[in-house]
């Protein structure tokens, strides 16, 4: 229309464009409508999965190791609520009337073990390369998204905060993905390892059963998390020396336990692979989840949008060199110290038969040098 | 002026020292029990004052001596911090009740209202006195109409004409619509009573200064400024340059006033709690790991305003609860409800605890940094003792804090909050405020609060003196149950620690002289000082 036209010519076309733009109009509202139903749809897809994963429910788990065996005790065994109250060391009453069920005080040594596992854990992290972090424990429901999770819906395991796009993080995990969200790190900064020690909460909503009591099933816990960004071709090989680190640590605690190769329905959308750590907990007379570490491969990442750029140049077609294309990172996440899970292990396997708890020796420095933890004298 | 089941109630309990509400039942006006809530308290019923001389404070905490059946409101549920029911009379009625002494309050009047002035409060405290007269005369018209209708009961049950029956039968029910009528007023001025009543601030030390911010006076000053010989660095530069933490990443993931610490700036944390913990727990304070989730109402209770549109306070969608902004709530609530035997006293606790605050309302210019944020980790020391031993505990509590502060090696100013800077619950407040040279001001690190009777009364902690008293009757009984004082302090705010810590102790190059307390806590470290890469 840019030319010398004549009238009748002109107006033909005026109408023709007018025609094209409306219908421009409509097709780019559908297509950015198909973009959202794509977007939405195709979240939904999980991650793939390790060909070694045993297909089915928990019952199909496989045994990866077992470390340890089952304490013989020659006396009848307390759980930790008997032993843990008998020595005032938590108050669960108080704490219903406070905040509601399946919240706790812990007080005493039962306090002082909770930051001797912290300060320990953290101290053999440090040593092993990881980058202490505190973070916090609010985050907004979007990141929470991103890392695979579902704060909205009915059954959701996550408390959010009036009148904010806040919500409580269930996990430290969300808090160090989100650290690298929307970064482009260059191959040399990776891998990185982070621990994070931050508070949890969960609704636990839809989580019946009788292990209600106690510090087995709680709103809030400390935890100490591990998370590793790397290079795709590293993830497997993180995700062994996670399991191994989590090993060590269990084992110098001196726990009996076994790490469950997880079947497909109980990996959760973002894993590739996941690995549970079950302790034995005598006083509940079975074996109780006390850690996971999950190979999120890309999963996290791509929707985090945490990318690296590879150190070498290419070739490009044109035969010069140029930068190599930005690579999704993969991403890792293990349980260093859940408190909670750690108190009942601890309490229900190293009871004495007077109802003292001896502590593992790798605490005692971290609890003053006390050997035992005893009733009090009143 | 006591009504007849009044003087009863009053003589079993003397006699029986049982529950008020035991007495009662016998009696039963449920409804009159529910007005008088803990104010039984009349010209007739002498109560026995604590044979221990209170010598230091004023004789209105003798008060704390009548208001021991607080207990008896809600039947069959003992507590006075059980729910009120109202009905859906009152929606903004308090969901419980605080054991306040109205008849103390209507002989304080004056004292009361100056303080109220004092304080710049919107307590209306004859508003509560016309409610209280109201409720009593309300209360009498209802026992009177109780009489009146268990004699038209009464003599309904003899053999009696037709005529006369139905006549009774009438004036039976429009006494029983009277009384419906006059019950429901009673509630509603209850209700109105307690809301009114529990806007009335603590009272005021006598040495406290009447105004705002810039009237408090210094109580003490610790150490001195340092010299620099070089550009001072604020706390931001310093932790950013160090890569102790990160505001850029926390803005994006949670939002602005939030932040991560990394390296030694978590370990400086965890340094600082562990060190603090260990100092208190030589002291014989009992360690505490609390929720960070609390009911609504006991934050109510402890003297904050979870509600309201410029709450300090986070809540929980769905659910009652919200994110304590200190462990102090969380350690009150500990003690709610609870009778405890006098030598349980004094109790000395300390706990760890994450706090949140939405600091609505906050304006300035310390809005970057850790000076100002959404959540911090704390160690909050907490005191439950007798009234007699609260000031005491107060001046031990600032010198806890003030060896604390002094071993870090900070500069600081302990201050005696004025009249408008104490907040409800405080009978008198120090604030220690620390040199931050790169803040160029002192910020305050640490408060301590004496809150005598304010929160036992609302959380009902009350406790049993050990020795029986002699009672009217020349025998002995079990003296009346006291309301105990409460205090808090800070131990350890962390995020302030932290800007303290790395304005004062910067060195020329960057670094960070740890203080040689932490040091052992830091796997002996004594500097934090460049990453190199």
């Amino acid at each position: 229309m840019k030319g010398k036209l004549d009238p009748g010519k002109r107006q033909e076309l005026i109408e023709e464009g007018k025609r094209l733009k409306d219908a421009l109009t409509d097709l780019e509202a559908d297509l950015s409508l198909l973009s959202e139903q794509l977007q939405r749809e195709g979240q939904k897809i999980p991650n793939m999965t390790h060909p070694q994963v045993a297909v089915g429910s928990e019952a199909a788990a496989t045994v990866h190791k077992m470390v340890g065996s089952k304490r013989e005790f020659d006396f009848p065994v307390k759980n930790h609520v008997e032993l843990g109250e008998s020595l005032e060391l938590m108050d669960f009453e108080a704490a219903a009337e406070v905040s509601g069920t399946k919240f706790y005080y812990l007080k005493n040594e039962g306090m002082l073990l909770e930051l001797a596992l912290v300060n320990w854990a953290l101290s053999e992290l440090v040593k092993r390369g990881f980058v202490p972090y505190s973070t916090p424990d609010l985050v907004r429901s979007s990141v929470i998204e991103k890392c695979g999770f579902q704060p909205r819906g009915s059954n959701t395991q996550v408390y959010s905060v009036e009148g904010t796009d806040l919500c409580l993080a269930g996990t430290a995990e969300i808090l160090l993905g989100g650290l690298y969200m929307d970064q482009i790190l260059s191959e040399k900064q990776l891998p990185l390892k982070l621990v994070a020690f931050s508070h949890c909460f969960r609704t636990e909503a839809g989580a019946a059963g009788s292990a209600t009591r106690g510090l087995y099933r709680v709103h809030q816990f400390s935890k100490l998390e591990m998370f590793v960004i790397c290079k795709p071709e590293d993830s497997e090989r993180f995700h062994e020396e996670l399991i191994s680190i989590e090993e060590e640590l269990f084992s110098s605690l001196g726990l009996h336990f076994k790490i469950l190769d997880m079947p497909t329905e109980d990996l959760g959308a973002p894993a590739y692979r996941k690995y549970d750590f079950e302790a034995w907990m005598p006083g509940l007379d079975r074996y109780g989840e006390i850690s996971s570490a999950s190979n999120c491969t890309d999963y996290q990442s791509r929707r985090l949008s945490i990318r690296y750029r590879p150190t070498d140049d290419i070739i490009l077609p044109t035969g010069k060199k140029g930068k190599a294309p930005l690579q999704f990172a993969h991403t890792l996440n293990a349980t260093a110290v859940a408190v909670p899970r750690m108190i009942v292990s601890i309490l229900e396997n190293f009871q004495q038969s007077d109802g003292s708890i001896l502590i593992p020796k790798v605490l005692q420095p971290y609890m003053s040098g006390r050997e035992l933890i005893c009733r009090k004298s009143n | 002026m006591a009504t007849s089941s009044l003087e009863l109630l009053a003589r079993s309990w003397r006699q029986q020292a049982m529950p008020l509400h035991h007495s009662l039942s016998i009696l039963r006006p449920k409804v009159l029990t529910e007005f008088l809530s803990c104010e039984v308290v009349h010209s007739r019923i002498h109560f026995h004052r604590i044979p221990y001389a209170c010598k230091k404070v004023p004789c209105m905490y003798q008060r704390s001596v009548r208001c021991s059946s607080s207990a008896a409101v809600e039947t069959p549920v003992t507590s006075a911090s059980a729910p009120v029911n109202s009905g859906g009379s009152d929606p903004g009625a308090p969901t419980w009740r605080a054991s306040l002494d109205f008849k103390w309050i209507r002989e304080n009047r004056d004292a009361i209202a100056q303080n109220i002035q004092n304080r710049n409060s919107s307590a209306d405290v004859d508003l509560v006195v016309q409610l209280y007269d109201k409720s009593i005369s309300v209360g009498h018209e209802v026992e009177k109409l109780r009489t009146e209708r268990n004699r038209v009961a009464n003599a309904m049950k003899g053999k009696l004409d037709p005529g006369k029956r139905q006549e009774l039968i009438e004036e039976g029910k429009r006494l029983k619509d009277a009384l419906t009528d006059l019950e429901a007023d009673l509630s509603l001025l209850s209700e109105q009573l307690q809301r009114e009543g529990q806007k009335i601030p603590n009272m005021t030390h006598p040495q406290v200064a009447v105004g705002s911010e810039a009237a408090a006076t210094v109580h003490k000053m610790v150490g001195s400024k340092r010299e620099f010989d070089f550009p001072v660095k604020n706390h931001v530069e310093l932790g950013e340059s160090l890569e102790l933490m990160d505001f850029e990443a926390a803005a994006e993931v949670s939002g602005t006033k939030f932040y991560y610490l990394k390296n030694e700036g978590m370990l400086l944390e965890l340094a600082l709690v562990n060190w603090a913990l260990s100092e208190l727990v030589k002291r014989g304070f009992v360690p505490y790991s609390t929720p960070d989730l609390v009911r609504s109402s006991v934050i109510e209770k402890c003297g904050f305003q979870p509600r309201g549109s410029n709450t300090q306070v986070y809540s929980v969608e769905g659910t009652d609860l919200c994110l304590a902004g200190t462990a102090e709530i969380l350690l009150g609530g500990l003690y709610m409800d609870q009778i405890l035997s006098e030598k349980q006293l004094p109790l000395k606790l300390v706990a760890f605890s994450h706090c949140f605050r939405t600091e609505a309302g906050a304006a300035g210019s310390a809005t970057r940094g850790l000076y100002r944020v959404h959540q911090f980790s704390k160690l909050e020391m907490f005191v439950i003792c007798k009234p007699e031993d609260s000031e005491r505990f107060h001046e031990e509590l600032i010198s806890i804090e003030e060896e604390l502060f002094s071993s870090l090696g900070l500069h600081f100013k302990i201050l005696d909050m004025p009249t408008e800077d104490l907040g409800a619950p405080a009978y008198r407040k120090y604030d220690f405020e620390a040199w931050m040279p790169g803040l160029d001001r002192y910020g305050e690190i640490s408060s301590a609060s004496n809150c005598t009777d304010y929160q036992s009364r609302r959380l009902s902690i009350r406790y049993r003196p050990t020795d029986d008293i002699i009672l009217p009757t020349g025998k002995k009984g079990k003296a009346p149950l006291q309301f105990a004082h409460t205090l808090n302090a800070t131990a350890v705010a962390v995020p302030r620690m932290i800007v303290s810590i790395l304005e004062n102790f910067q060195q020329s190059d960057g670094s960070i002289l740890i203080p040689k307390v932490l040091q052992p806590y830091m796997s002996g470290r004594e500097l934090i000082c460049r990453k190199s890469n």
